[in-house]
């Protein structure tokens, strides 16, 4: 699966032009990518911060990307998910890494974690459930 | 009904009395309500206010969701989001991204808080749950309604439900939230009458 396929797969859902992101590294079982600041993306209008819908759309969107079969599958179907806010998630570039915990015939379990500079200081987790069928 | 405190008319026979509250009890009972009813018109006003400071210093996802609050109040919001192509997720934009709809649900949460909690100072989402129960393939307005079903000092927990406005009103999404808020004098409300955007 190349980078450069993926992305234009993005680039077609409008929702996903929208939050703007890049993927940066995908393979089987873990894509990573990254999301430019952008005052549409804002919740709290007082301190500027990230909107945690954006934080959690963004997350749900790259997780849903690790459990496509090639770029020419339909988009997984959600079921449901949950979000763990850490930290605040003040202005900056977002980075995502989700991770395939378990992919079966009609399921598949996704966990991510989004940061701004430190990976090892995560602004929110999140796990999400698809079905596949 | 609308009853006021000082009522010099005899109470109305009511449910209430047939359940065992006689005479003395029954005109309390009334005046009790009739000041819960008056403090209601000033609380009517106080909503209108929090929806209107909360509405107009909207910024960001809030501001592009476009969203019309139809009903504010202590039990809860409902408000309304018109259909807008950039949230979709289809080239021919039929449907919506599930994110919009958890967005749409942590938004709605914030203001049932601040209109349950008169003191927040400040709020923060803890954690956000949501199921979705069907495809959001509409066009139609979506509406969200919400509420803050119990607060502590620290703690703000939050339920709603999503729909299409369509004749069938299929719920297509369910949430659930928990906030961490810290409450005292110098409400976040005033804050934001008094402060622009990112002051």
């Amino acid at each position: 699966m190349k980078l450069s396929d993926m992305q234009a797969r993005c680039d077609r859902v409008p929702f996903f032009r929208h939050l703007g992101f890049s993927v940066t590294e995908a393979n089987h079982t873990q894509f990573l990518a990254s999301m430019p600041f952008e005052q549409r993306h804002i919740g709290n209008p007082l301190l500027g911060t990230y909107h945690g819908g954006i934080i959690a759309s963004f997350m749900e969107a790259i997780a849903s990307l690790t459990v496509l079969d090639d770029l020419g599958s339909p988009p997984p179907k959600p079921i449901n998910l949950t979000v763990d806010y850490l930290r605040p998630g003040l202005p900056g570039t977002l980075n995502t890494r989700a991770t395939v915990s378990r992919k079966g015939r009609r399921m598949a379990s996704v966990e991510t974690v989004a940061w701004l500079e430190d990976e090892g200081k995560p602004v929110a987790k999140g796990l999400f459930h698809f079905l596949l069928v | 009904m609308i009853l006021r405190a000082g009522n010099s008319q005899p109470p109305v026979r009511s449910g209430y009395e047939a359940v065992g509250f006689q005479g003395n009890a029954s005109a309390k009972f009334c005046r009790e309500l009739g000041r819960a009813a008056m403090s209601d018109t000033n609380d009517a006003d106080r909503f209108a206010m929090i929806a209107n400071v909360w509405n107009s210093k909207a910024k960001g996802l809030v501001a592009e969701m476009d969203l019309k609050i139809e009903r504010a109040d202590r039990k809860g919001v409902k408000i309304r989001m018109p259909f807008n192509p950039v949230f979709c997720l289809d080239e021919e934009e039929t449907i919506l991204h599930g994110g919009v709809l958890t967005a749409l649900l942590d938004s709605a949460f914030g203001l049932a808080n601040f209109l349950k909690i008169d003191d927040i100072q400040t709020m923060a989402t803890l954690d956000l749950r949501v199921d979705y129960l069907r495809p959001a393939s509409s066009r139609a307005d979506v509406i969200v309604l919400a509420e803050c079903f119990r607060q502590t000092r620290h703690i703000a927990f939050g339920s709603g439900k999503i729909w299409f406005d369509t004749d069938d009103c299929k719920e297509v999404a369910r949430g659930s939230a928990t906030f961490a808020i810290t409450r005292g004098k110098g409400s976040l409300l005033d804050t934001m009458k008094t402060r622009g955007p990112g002051e």
